[in-house]
């Protein structure tokens, strides 16, 4: 030991504690370099990127532009979606139980902070944590689009180019469609509801997890409540007569809606105001269950 | 106990108050004409278990696409009505899929066709013949019900047309048959009137008004063509001008109201 | 005005379906005066662990109310005066020793360079200047104790409670911590401390009280609960035989009676802190 001198710590001592966004950020920032270093993550993530990236040997089937390009969106949004899902569930049914387990928490929730401030921060972290993977994986898939895109337009113009005027006229239209394929902001749509439908997902994880320690069971009933989700659009169409199974279905929320990235690789037409409806529906349902978490949470014995 | 009680009711009523929504976005999406067949019993017992779940797991277009890749070994095994009952099956996932359709079509009439034509097993010429019609019957039906599914674009209705073009005009006692190109002209044309149907899909319109006998019609389309804005339409106007040269030649039209007078001798 | 006040506070936990209500603390009325260190003092699961819970909201009360500083202990506002150290604490594996205190002084506010200088001062007290940018998954048991010490002081609260502070740690970093506890007591700082080690409560504490079965049985300060007034012992170096024998005869002829004759025993303790002072090498530790 040595002989530190009691110099005074900044005052805390004005009489309030009111609710801290700072708090919440500190505790998510620090949520997120935890999860960053737990293993399960970082082997989901690389999973995704090396399924991502294995894209590009699509082209050994012998199929033409549209059809590779078309398997590799959907490949790669398939795999971001997935991979997305399950960051979300692994990553999120860990943050409360192992805060328990390391004696953590009672460290944070003996120092000013609110209880609702501690949840919060770390759904936030899980949050950071899904938008810095899905970012992660958007790049290696931009990546792999620009490769194949370049090799494509090589591939066209030494095969057709310059033969005659028709073969020229067309490559360069085939060029300009793998172009446009490419190019396809409607992709964002695609990544974006992906992202609300990962948080609603880590949402309910938050929620299982705060009744639970079981880390399977934290893990498995989302999963269950996720698959759940997937089905409830035909459930409902299949029931819908029945009023008592439709009120018990309202309680799973339809992930179904989330899955635009098909209809967007297929050139449908989905416009912004379509996707800004899927998006509100996820952050209300997402909203209704943090506030569960936080029922729940606020009466916890730790 | 009692704060179990209030949860549930909150989850509850927040489902049933999001119910409108939820129900209003699914019918957007089907006046968008998004998503594909339902998940039937047939459908599952099609596609079998894995990909069953893959596809509740709302990855409908990797599944279309793992089969569509998967049905390259039944051609390559001349294994034609499997990959026939595949096409299908992947048509059936994904039936707003322009790409499945046309392929898929390309398969029966081009591929399995050439297949019947020149099996072996065949013991006469004509029954090669008749094996081969009836494959491009069933790409005609199939396409029929793309047609039906995607109805908003131009491809598949050009792709009828290069079908009736190079195939169905030979499906008659004495080839080449007229009405099979005039089948083509107005498929053609349907295509070449999508505002973004490339080029050269509206040069096939009046190429099958020719062959279907219409060649008035026809040089008058070409007429049409080149007279669009040159400075606007990537066109391949020597393509053009070579064909109103031969029409003009053959409908022998006065010199003075030829677009290509021959040069004075 | 008291740190730390409870009035008949209790707790009880379901044990589950038609096995009843366990009674872990049972109409507890604790004052901890300010400046003083209290021992908590009990067997294991006597009710030391549910009171410090109880004090800091952890858990809510089944009965009775708690304090700090005047303020009710569910409301948020009672927890800015007052520093945790659980027991066997773990943190963040990942974090180095200072990332860690900076991510205490974030959560209570502090920033910048008063906070910079704040956690310096800290690490110098707890004696972990040279381990800070080691992370924590490489800390010693007695080192973990230490920044775990350390993060409860980071708003420099004027309560400190602290379970089991030398539970699993060795004689030389029960010692460094046992001093460390006399040093804040001299800063002014309130110290409430459980342990179910009796001897090293001893040394440090004001006042303790025993809690058995969730009850407070036995509650005082130290010096006069543990002295005998009827007894006295004298401790003397290098007495002849003779000598003895007179002194002997003198006791008994005052009317008393000797109880035993013995040659004190140094504790072990002593004798093990005392052999690693003598060793060349410096104390055992590596940090």
């Amino acid at each position: 030991m040595t002989n530190a001198a009691a110099v005074p710590a900044p005052s805390s001592s004005h009489d309030r504690v009111g609710f801290s966004l700072n708090r919440v950020s500190v505790i998510g920032v620090n949520t997120l370099t935890e999860a960053i270093r737990q293993k399960v993550f970082i082997f989901l993530l690389l999973v995704g990127l090396v399924f991502i990236g294995s894209a590009i040997f699509f082209s050994q089937y012998s199929l033409g532009e549209q059809e590779q390009l078309k398997v590799i969106k959907d490949t790669c949004l398939g795999v971001i979606s997935v991979i997305s899902t399950l960051i979300a569930i692994v990553g999120t049914a860990q943050l409360l139980p192992s805060e328990v387990e390391n004696r953590t928490i009672y460290t944070i929730l003996a120092k000013p902070v609110r209880r609702f401030e501690f949840l919060l921060g770390k759904f936030y972290g899980s949050v950071l944590l899904l938008v810095l993977s899905m970012a992660a994986m958007c790049l290696m898939f931009g990546a792999v689009l620009w490769i194949k895109e370049q090799s494509m337009i090589r591939e066209l113009s030494q095969t057709y180019l310059g033969e005659t005027q028709a073969a020229t006229e067309q490559a360069n239209q085939q060029i300009e469609q793998v172009r446009i394929a490419v190019l396809d902001v409607n992709m964002v749509k695609a990544v974006l509801t992906d992202l609300v439908k990962a948080m609603l997902v880590a949402s309910v994880t938050l929620l299982v997890s705060t009744f639970s320690t079981s880390l399977v069971f934290n893990v498995a009933v989302p999963f269950m409540i996720y698959m759940a989700g997937m089905l409830r659009g035909t459930a409902v169409e299949m029931w819908s007569s029945h009023r008592l199974a439709m009120a018990v279905l309202a309680i799973v929320p339809d992930f179904g809606l989330f899955s635009l990235a098909d209809d967007i690789n297929l050139g449908n037409l989905v416009p912004w105001a379509h996707v800004d409806q899927v998006i509100v529906y996820g952050l209300a349902r997402m909203v209704v269950i943090v506030v569960a978490a936080h029922l729940i949470f606020s009466r916890r014995e730790i | 106990m009692r704060i179990k009680i209030l949860i549930a009711v909150l989850l509850l009523g927040a489902g049933l108050v999001l119910l409108p929504l939820e129900n209003w976005v699914r019918a957007e999406r089907t006046r968008l004409k998004y998503g594909g067949a339902r998940v039937s019993i047939q459908l599952r017992e099609a596609i079998g278990q894995n990909l069953a779940i893959a596809l509740l797991a709302g990855m409908r277009g990797i599944v279309a696409d793992f089969m569509w890749i998967n049905g390259h070994d039944y051609w390559e095994k001349k294994e034609w009505l499997r990959q026939y009952r595949n096409i299908e099956v992947v048509a059936a996932l994904q039936p707003q899929a322009v790409m499945f359709w046309d392929l898929g079509q390309w398969h029966m009439a081009w591929n399995i066709g050439y297949g019947v034509l020149s099996d072996p097993k065949n013991r006469t010429k004509a029954e090669g013949l008749k094996r081969e019609h009836e494959w491009h019957e069933k790409a005609r039906e199939f396409l029929e019900r793309g047609i039906e599914n995607i109805p908003n674009r131009y491809d598949l209705y050009f792709t009828m047309g290069w079908l009736y073009y190079e195939k169905l005009s030979k499906d008659c006692d004495q080839p080449p048959c007229h009405e099979a190109f005039c089948k083509a002209a107005e498929y053609f044309g349907k295509a070449a009137s999508f505002p973004d149907a490339p080029q050269f899909v509206t040069r096939f319109y009046p190429r099958a008004l020719e062959k279907c006998g219409q060649t008035r019609a026809a040089y008058e389309e070409w007429k049409r063509l080149w007279f669009l804005d040159h400075s606007k339409v990537a066109q391949s106007w020597n393509i053009i001008e070579r064909e109103i040269r031969e029409l003009e030649n053959q409908l022998q039209i006065p010199n003075d109201e030829r677009l290509f007078p021959p040069p004075l001798p | 005005m008291d740190a730390i006040r409870t009035e008949q506070l209790t707790k009880k936990y379901d044990l589950g379906w038609r096995k009843g209500r366990l009674l872990a603390l049972d109409k507890l009325n604790l004052h901890v005066h300010e400046g003083e260190v209290y021992g908590l003092l009990g067997p294991n699961g006597s009710g030391k662990s549910t009171t410090l819970k109880l004090i800091l909201d952890l858990i809510s009360p089944t009965d009775g109310s708690a304090w700090l500083f005047d303020v009710p202990c569910n409301n948020v506002v009672s927890r800015l005066h007052v520093g945790f150290l659980p027991e066997n604490p773990y943190f963040y594996r990942y974090l180095t020793g200072a990332e860690t205190l900076v991510f205490y002084g974030k959560l209570c506010g502090m920033s910048g360079s008063s906070l910079k200088q704040r956690i310096e001062e800290l690490l110098e007290l707890v004696g972990l200047t040279r381990a800070r940018d080691r992370q924590l998954s490489g800390y010693s048991k007695g080192m973990l104790q230490r920044i775990g010490l350390a993060q409860a002081l980071i708003h420099d609260p004027k309560l400190l409670l602290l379970d089991e502070p030398t539970a699993g740690v060795d004689p030389i970093g029960s010692k460094d911590i046992r001093d460390l506890i006399l040093r804040l007591k001299g800063m002014g700082k309130t110290v409430l401390l459980s342990s179910h080690l009796l001897a090293q409560v001893q040394d440090v504490c004001d006042r303790i009280g025993v809690l058995n079965l969730g009850q407070m049985i036995l509650e005082g300060d130290v010096k006069s609960l543990i002295s005998d007034q009827r007894r006295l012992s004298i401790t003397v170096q290098d007495l002849p035989d003779d000598a003895r024998a007179r002194v002997e005869e003198a006791v008994r002829s005052a009317g008393a009676s000797i109880v035993s004759v013995e040659h004190p025993q140094t504790t072990l303790e002593s004798l093990f802190l005392e052999a690693l002072k003598k060793d060349e090498r410096g104390m055992g530790r590596h940090d």
